[in-house]
């Protein structure tokens, strides 16, 4: 499936717009320097920005919305195209697949809302500040979990077939509008253009750690970096919120045995709180140092994946100014 | 559980609610179809609108028409569920985790700790065990409790006592003129206890500090950490590996216990919190 097809960034518009009528389709739209994905209608096709990373909320938030009953999960009105995904978000859902989509326990909500989505991949032509994919093993254009990939170049779409879901999609667009085949001198240059941000990425960031290697260090930390780092931590769940990987939630009852699932963070007091009164997470500097030992030691344990990306919004959202990227050198450096 | 979705319930009538001591009370659950556990695994019993809590079932494993929990009144849930008065409709989903290793206890001397509610599960455990006794060479246990009316599932003892496999030994924080036998925590037990301990294993089921005390008794007495089983108490939520509540380092307790060895988890964080 190795297969690149080409349309001008009109005829791309024209044929998404035909495709509103028989899918929903959320694409990036930008407000100055930030961007997050919108539902797009026939007036917003033309807005939609393409290979910029990131995204605000995280692929995440459509597999595992806020908020979303879990027992009522009959089948939406329409499928939907989600655009614009960079590859980070897109490896950040191995390991929501391995909680979600596990061998004895198949959760209904997540199953649905990832069989209904079709996921189409964004080479990053540029890179945000705190973007490190690279340390984890990552590269800045889609390499799994995706049906198509695009990168816009000029004033050309190219897409990228990556699965059956996208050479159907492919199909449909090329009934509505005539399709290329790009030459090999376009490809070079959707190729050249990824080595050249993987190897900013990697000048970028050459004094992190290799964050596949980083559970060992964390598992024999004392406490006094964990109190360090999380003195201008509130305690808002922000970093998890925001986080691609992060997936806890509480189940809460409705009328009529339903259940509604929200959306939950281990940085929130209370959160293993039981009923009689333990709470082994009571001081804040252990709900910090518990999503780290999660992602880096624990989850590593468990499941082949990993359950951090480098996407950085953690930094970017934390309003106390605590960059894992900081505690991480300062751990590796000692 | 392929195939069906794994948060909604199976509705069951509570046939009978029975006062066990000041706190704890029994609700005897007759679902709508047979279901069948296995001793030690855990079910979550919701009240319509209001909230759901895992519970461990204290009856027999081997009876799939009714079961029961014992419930400690102590936060929202349980609270709601004392104010039952029988006839009412709950959903039970499950049974969840991983239960007692019955096969690890054959052919032994089973020395068994239970305190305060952590009688609830130990029953289901002893009826199975009663049912089988002829696969274990004696059971031992020892049961503590506040003071005497806390003192749960008295006709069950007297019939425990009954049994030549079975010994019973009890024993209150606070004893009053009534009491005759022995008085402090459930560990004083354990001083009087006549075990084989090469050919023993324990387990231990209480309140968590009870328990930590419990597993530090057991080891001065010989026991290694693999013959020492737990049932540990954490917020079991969704009781299938997802929500993350329950997590103890890598464990989700709902899915990879609750029963678990102690050298499983005795480097975990926390795990007496």
């Amino acid at each position: 499936m190795d297969t690149y097809r080409s349309l001008s960034k009109q005829e791309w518009e024209k044929a998404l717009t035909q495709l509103l009528n028989h899918y929903h389709i959320y694409a990036p739209l930008a407000w100055g320097e930030n961007q997050d994905y919108e539902r797009i209608d026939e007036d917003s096709v033309a807005d939609i920005i393409y290979n910029r990373p990131k995204p605000a909320s995280p692929l995440k938030t459509f597999f595992l919305p806020v908020k979303e009953n879990v027992i009522n999960t009959e089948k939406s009105d329409k499928k939907r195209i989600i655009l614009g995904i960079p590859s980070c978000d897109l490896s950040g859902a191995n390991i929501l697949d391995e909680i979600y989509l596990d061998d004895v326990f198949v959760d209904p909500a997540y199953k649905k809302n990832r069989d209904e989505s079709i996921l189409i991949g964004s080479d990053c032509h540029t890179l945000q500040e705190h973007c490190h994919c690279t340390t984890y093993g990552i590269r800045p254009y889609p390499e799994e979990n995706h049906d198509l990939t695009l990168s816009l170049v000029e004033d050309t779409i190219f897409m990228h077939i990556n699965s059956d879901k996208g050479e159907q999609l492919v199909r449909e667009i090329g009934n509505i509008t005539q399709l290329s085949e790009p030459t090999e001198n376009e490809i070079q240059e959707i190729l050249d253009k990824r080595k050249a941000v993987e190897e900013e990425l990697n000048r970028r960031n050459r004094d992190l750690p290799n964050y596949n290697a980083t559970g060992d260090l964390i598992n024999s930390s004392g406490d006094e970096i964990w109190k360090k780092y999380s003195e201008t931590c509130v305690s808002c769940g922000a970093c998890a919120t925001i986080c691609p990987t992060c997936t806890c939630f509480l189940l809460l009852e409705r009328p009529g045995f339903e259940k509604v699932r929200h959306l939950d963070a281990c940085q929130y007091p209370g959160f293993e709180k039981v009923a009689a009164g333990e709470d082994p997470l009571k001081e804040l500097y252990k709900r910090f140092r518990n999503r780290y030992m999660c992602k880096y030691v624990w989850k590593p344990e468990k499941f082949e994946s990993t359950a951090c990306t480098g996407c950085g919004r953690c930094i970017e959202a934390c309003i106390g100014n605590i960059s894992k990227n900081e505690l991480f050198m300062e751990l590796y450096n000692k | 559980m392929k195939g069906n979705n794994i948060y909604k319930p199976v509705k069951a009538k509570v046939r009978e609610v029975i006062d066990e001591s000041p706190t704890i009370k029994s609700f005897v659950l007759e679902p709508e179809r047979k279901f069948y556990f296995k001793t030690g695994q855990f079910i979550e019993v919701a009240l319509d609108g209001i909230g759901e809590a895992p519970f461990t079932p204290s009856s027999s494993p081997l009876i799939a028409e009714q079961l029961e929990v014992t419930v400690m009144k102590t936060g929202h849930v349980t609270e709601k569920m004392h104010q039952m008065q029988g006839g009412e409709t709950v959903g039970i989903r499950g049974p969840f985790g991983r239960g007692y290793p019955l096969e690890k206890l054959y052919g032994k001397e089973v020395l068994i700790i239970g305190g305060g509610c952590g009688f609830a599960p130990l029953r289901s455990l002893l009826y199975n065990l009663e049912a089988e006794k002829e696969k274990i060479k004696k059971v031992t246990f020892c049961y503590g409790s506040k003071n005497p009316k806390e003192c749960i599932y008295e006709p069950y003892i007297q019939k425990l006592r009954n049994i030549n496999e079975f010994e019973v030994m009890r024993t209150v924080d606070d004893a009053d003129e009534t009491w005759t036998e022995e008085v402090g925590v459930a560990t004083v037990l354990l001083d009087k206890v006549d075990v084989n301990i090469n050919e023993s294993v324990a387990v231990v089921v209480g309140p968590p500090i009870m328990m930590k005390f419990s597993v530090q008794k057991l080891e001065e007495m010989g026991y290694p950490d693999k013959k020492i089983y737990l049932s540990m108490e954490k917020n079991m939520s969704c009781a299938v590996g997802k929500c993350g509540h329950c997590m103890m380092g890598e464990y989700f307790v709902c899915k990879d216990g609750p029963v678990f060895r102690y050298d499983e988890i005795k480097d975990k964080p926390d795990i007496w919190k």
